[in-house]
């Protein structure tokens, strides 16, 4: 099986075409993974190692994140967490202490004031060294997709998620304003990756809904938070870029909205919520779908269980196109690794089309 | 039912925190028996409430609104309450498991169990085994509530439920668990006394297990 990366094999699936293979796709796979995979150790830094990870394993793109926050370690390893422990918490004695800046334990806007006072200038200085590092490493045929957005997950992580639910019904305008601050920062990152030719696609990692359901209302979502991924869809679609979204969680009472605003790709089909068989029936025509491996089997099942969900899978839901082998969230480092092959082979070996059922 | 009574409730459902102070007032200068104003008019109300969030007619923040309205109501009536009135249904300890910072599903329960009538103690996130054991000793609750997001937490709601065992006191806490990854075989598995699938859930098995209504 060919495993040459190749972004037009991702782009003929989106396009609902069949290209040579089911394309493999996560938004993340831990670097504990990637290094066991390499047999060797592979750091955040180590970006020529990174690209080789995800070349040879058999990915078209790598996703390299810009933004405030970024997947995986969402506050540990984000910029904005380092913006509020070295200007908010400066003189603070707190600062050592991660309950006092990590957004998992505290928030720091709930009024007008504490939105007046943030230092929104700082988080607005986007890192984009990996992006320009990147451009010399990427073998023929690959490409980056930049990972953004959070515009939703940041909002209501900065104000504390109660709070923020609360203000959304009693203090509408103060959610509004940090929505707006926030998504503005996510559009200058954003600006500078449309000017890039090597990057194909942005993914925006949101969070939008509980295995129960959306985290707030279709229409709260439609009034805060659509509005600007339609736009994003919008510049991408201008430069020819694919538009990604990643969240958990059941989006079924979504997906008409989602569609609507532009996206090309939804991953991951939270497989604990969400049967793929009936997105892809009914949404399966205007969407591609990536994903629903589900990380507990990852984590705890055996090889060969691993390779008969994949095989289902590609033949329920991968012939026409429209559809990416990849995990049920992405890989942690808590996946067993022998899984994490299992699933990639049995994705190569069963994903060749036509796709024999 | 009495229309003052039927207001609150309604006022609470839509979640009108503005109008709810001044609705109870009404009801209470007009020497509506308060325990039916509670009972009848605001806890009513949040059993409406969990039952369209449980239906996803509404979502948590309509809920969270609702809870804080009729707080806001039961707030007023509060003071004027003597003796075995004004006692909660029963003690509730809420928290995450050891490793789990995850604390969003907790928060709701909670406020839908405050709603409800049940005094909470929220320990927050990431409580060790032994730390609840010890934490349970203390507050001598009826109910502890155990919560996690994360498929890799859930052996520590094992654990929990193990040292009580360790320790001789089993027997003297129901113990709930609810989150993401958990459902009922879980729970029976690993030897709860029940599942909540969500907040509503929550509240309904809290009161089936120290028998109120």
């Amino acid at each position: 099986m060919n495993l040459q990366p190749d972004f037009e094999r991702l782009r003929k699936t989106v396009r609902h075409e069949e290209p040579d293979r089911v394309p493999l796709c996560e938004v993340l796979i831990e670097y504990p993974i990637q290094g066991k995979f390499l047999g060797r150790q592979v750091t955040q830094d180590d970006l020529g190692s990174q690209v080789e990870f995800w070349a040879r394993a058999g990915y078209d793109f790598i996703p390299l994140t810009v933004g405030m926050m970024s997947p995986g370690k969402v506050t540990q390893e984000s910029s904005i967490s380092r913006v509020i422990r070295e200007t908010m918490l400066k003189d603070s004695p707190d600062s050592r202490d991660d309950k006092a800046w990590n957004l998992e334990y505290t928030s720091f806007i709930k009024t007008r004031e504490d939105f007046e006072k943030f230092p929104w200038e700082l988080a607005s200085q986007l890192d984009f060294s990996k992006f320009h590092q990147v451009k010399d490493l990427l073998p023929d045929g690959m490409k980056v997709i930049a990972v953004s957005g959070k515009i939703f997950t940041l909002t209501w992580m900065l104000m504390g998620f109660n709070h923020f639910a609360m203000s959304l019904i009693m203090d509408e305008q103060l959610v509004a304003d940090v929505f707006s601050k926030v998504a503005e920062i996510q559009f200058q990152g954003l600006e500078a990756i449309l000017k890039m030719p090597y990057v194909g696609a942005v993914w925006v990692v949101d969070d939008l809904a509980f295995g129960n359901g959306p985290m707030i209302s279709p229409q709260a979502f439609g009034d805060h938070v659509f509005p600007w991924y339609r736009e994003m869809a919008a510049r991408c679609h201008q430069k020819d870029l694919l538009f990604f979204m990643h969240t958990d969680g059941d989006v079924m009472p979504l997906m008409e909205d989602l569609i609507q605003m532009g996206l090309d790709v939804l991953q991951p089909i939270d497989p604990t919520c969400m049967d793929i068989v009936k997105v892809k029936e009914m949404y399966g025509d205007r969407l591609t779908l990536v994903g629903n491996v589900p990380n507990e089997l990852l984590r705890s099942g055996a090889p060969a269980e691993v390779e008969q969900y994949v095989k289902n899978l590609i033949a329920q839901v991968a012939p026409g196109g429209g559809y990416c082998v990849g995990s049920g969230n992405s890989v942690p480092e808590w996946a067993n690794f022998d899984n994490f092959m299992a699933m990639r082979e049995a994705a190569l070996k069963y994903g060749g089309y036509p796709i024999k059922r | 039912m009495n229309r003052s009574i039927e207001q609150i409730k309604e006022a609470v459902v839509a979640g009108k925190h503005k109008e709810i102070v001044g609705l109870v007032e009404t009801a209470v200068k007009d020497q509506i028996d308060l325990n039916s104003i509670i009972n009848e008019g605001l806890i009513e109300a949040m059993d409406i409430v969990g039952r369209k969030f449980g239906t996803g007619e509404i979502y948590v923040p309509e809920m969270l609104v609702a809870a804080a309205t009729m707080k806001k109501g039961l707030a007023v009536i509060q003071p004027l309450l003597k003796g075995a009135a004004s006692q909660p249904k029963g003690t509730v300890i809420m928290c995450t498991v050891k490793g789990d910072l995850h604390d969003i599903g907790k928060n709701l329960v909670i406020m839908m169990l405050e709603g409800a009538g049940f005094r909470v103690i929220d320990l927050g996130v990431d409580l060790s085994a032994e730390k609840l054991v010890d934490q349970v000793v203390e507050i001598k609750p009826e109910v502890l509530g155990l919560s996690a997001l994360l498929t890799t937490t859930m052996p520590e709601m094992q654990r929990v439920i193990a040292a009580f065992q360790e320790r001789g006191l089993r027997g003297s806490i129901k113990i709930m668990v609810g989150g993401a990854p958990v459902d009922a075989k879980f729970a029976a598995k690993i030897g709860a006394d029940g599942y909540g699938k969500d907040a509503g859930e929550a509240v309904q098995l809290a009161k089936r297990l120290i028998g109120v209504h």
